[in-house]
């Protein structure tokens, strides 16, 4: 075989590709792609359903086989006895105090660091933000060990306020890095123009450079929020009792050895997922954004 | 009014004023990271030292209590070893690892070409698509543990009704399944975040290069081989290196859904240092795996950095 019939083969090839390609109705490739879109929709999208369906059903129609794929009755029984259930109320509450002190802590400490490593040249200011991307892929259980022994010599394993810090190491040097990263983006002039004015350079950075930079601490702070609210390993290590179990924890201890009450632990599940839903899809553009901009956390 | 304003400011001194000049300039960024500095010594530093030297001592409950804790060198490695539930959970690290890398950038590839048009309706698609990312993940894993239920499971009733399989299985029961079974509620929940990288990546391909592609004739998979991977490649391997880091982070799924059984089919090496460390107390030998992932992840870290720096330079 030459080499110009083949030449001459792949040409008619791409011209019959092309012909091809044109000969396609528009519709047709439209029909393929949204099937494609279907599909991937539902695969994604299915569990969660089922996780929503299978808390609104009565507790014989759980476990009827087969599963039917829609619910026959509705019913709300699952979260009644959920929300009854006083345990349910207190592992709430220890979630939300954990969310908010971390959050609080982390966005306060990190506000400050990001913008000094945005801004400023020192000693360090080139490898300290690296150094923080690294923090943030240490495996979380080489760091487990030594948070046991240490939690356990002061006396704050089975505490809420002894998971604090731990959490700071999991958040804190994603929430510098972030940050710094926001304060990159904010323009250089509006900080001359307050210094111009007479600002000193705590002013220029507390009354305008913060405001500007807003959306960016929203992101960083819904970031933590929604990291501290689902972490699960290091609060089931170190939380011993159940009257200090946060929420994820909570739902795990609803796996029984021989039986699993399901209705309730996915009502349970549903009613953990909703706060954090509500804040992705209501701040979703600033959140993906993050993602862009450098985020490292799945 | 505007210039009376900023006479009284610039009059009124303020206590922030001694870091205008002189020692107080100097020292002012140090202070401003000061505090995140500290903290992070004292809670990623100094625990990361720590537990790369515990790998070197005796830790157990008794030599903790007593606290006296002999050197051993390199026993603890020499006992990991030995054990071996370490070589089978190494090798399942590999699969697991392979499989949900080549999976996850597989379909997230896929799932970026196909939101990418911007058709009617697309906003639904990629919102939907974004909700395995948005759940947390113990209710993810706990759902998934759920739908494989071998009794009642509503993936056993579509495999049988798919024709799939005759009778329903005990996915998560099975040596031979379970290690899998959860590999694919992995892949479900890890796909959209490396969607959401690519898509971005696609985003900033240049309408030009695309459109002088399709004039050319080049169709299909020879555009996407030759045009688009090229144009998104960097973004691609930082996909690559964060899917790695996070899968082999990855506890939750392999714990809730079969703490690493039935008989350590699908335990993993995070899975086996957490045994060793919380169920055996032997904390020594824990640290010993650990410090064999940590170095593991800090060569992928370091590759993953090196990318990031890559792309900046673009």
């Amino acid at each position: 075989m030459s080499t110009s019939s083949s030449t001459r083969e792949t040409a008619r090839d791409r011209s019959t590709a092309s012909l091809r390609r044109r000969r396609t109705p528009k519709w047709v490739r439209m029909a393929l792609l949204y099937a494609g879109l279907w599909a991937a929709f539902i695969w994604c999208v299915f569990p969660f359903y089922w996780m929503i369906a299978t808390s609104l059903r009565a507790k014989d129609e759980i476990f009827a086989r087969p599963p039917s794929i829609v619910p026959h009755a509705i019913t709300l029984q699952n979260y009644v006895d959920l929300l009854i259930g006083a345990q349910f109320w207190r592992f709430a509450l220890n979630s939300l105090f954990l969310t908010l002190s971390v959050t609080v802590i982390s966005v306060l400490l990190s506000v400050t660091a990001g913008y000094a490593m945005a801004r400023h040249r020192f000693k360090g200011s080139v490898m300290l933000p690296l150094f923080m991307l690294y923090g943030q892929m240490f495996p979380p259980v080489l760091l487990l060990i030594p948070f046991y022994i240490q939690l356990k010599f002061l006396g704050w394993l089975d505490s809420l306020y002894g998971l604090i810090p731990v959490y700071l190491s999991y958040m804190l040097p994603l929430c510098v890095w972030l940050m710094r990263g926001f304060f990159a983006q904010v323009p250089h002039s509006l900080e001359d123009a307050a210094r111009l004015d007479g600002c000193t350079r705590w002013q220029a950075f507390w009354r305008v450079i913060l405001p500007m930079a807003r959306p960016g601490i929203v992101a960083v702070a819904t970031w933590v929020m929604i990291h501290t609210w689902n972490e699960f390993l290091y609060a089931s290590t170190f939380i011993l009792s159940e009257r200090n179990r946060t929420l994820p924890l909570g739902l795990s201890g609803l796996i029984g050895q021989y039986t699993t009450d399901w209705g309730m632990l996915m009502a349970g599940g549903v009613v953990t997922a909703a706060p954090i839903l509500l804040i992705f899809f209501f701040l979703q553009k600033h959140l993906v954004a993050g993602v862009g901009g450098g985020a490292v956390k799945g | 009014m505007t210039t009376r304003t900023r006479e009284t400011t610039r009059l009124k001194p303020h206590w922030s004023s001694i870091f205008e000049n002189g020692t107080g300039a100097r020292l002012y960024p140090y202070l401003m990271v000061m505090p995140a500095i500290l903290i992070a010594i004292g809670v990623v530093v100094y625990p990361v030292v720590s537990g790369i030297t515990s790998a070197f001592y005796d830790v157990t409950l008794r030599t903790l209590n007593s606290g006296d804790m002999p050197f051993v060198g390199m026993r603890n490695f020499e006992r990991v070893f030995a054990d071996p539930n370490f070589m089978r959970a190494s090798l399942n690290t590999v699969i697991w690892v392979v499989l949900n890398v080549v999976a996850q950038l597989g379909l997230g590839l896929a799932l970026a070409l196909l939101l990418h048009r911007i058709v009617p309706g697309i906003g639904f698609f990629r919102s939907g698509i974004l909700v395995p990312w948005v759940v947390p993940s113990v209710v993810a894993v706990l759902t998934w543990r759920w739908m494989y239920d071998p009794s009642v499971g509503i993936v056993n009733e579509m495999l049988v009704r798919l024709g799939v399989i005759n009778d329903y299985h005990p996915w998560l029961g099975d040596t031979a399944t379970a290690l899998y079974a959860v590999t694919v509620e992995s892949i479900w929940k890890g796909t959209p975040f490396v969607m959401l990288l690519l898509l971005a990546a696609l985003q900033l391909v240049p309408k030009s290069i695309l459109e002088a592609a399709s004039m050319d004739g080049a169709s299909g998979w020879r555009m996407l081989w030759h045009v688009i991977l090229p144009q998104i490649r960097v973004s691609f391997a930082i996909a690559a290196v964060l899917t790695f880091i996070l899968t082999v982070n990855n506890f939750n799924a392999i714990w809730l859904m079969t703490e690493g059984g039935p008989l350590n089919s699908s335990e993993i090496l995070f899975t086996l240092a957490y045994k060793y460390g919380f169920q055996r107390f032997d904390l020594g030998r824990a640290s010993a795996v650990a410090t064999m992932l940590f170095v593991g992840l800090v060569i992928a870290t370091t590759i993953y950095l090196k990318l990031i720096q890559a792309k900046e330079a673009d």
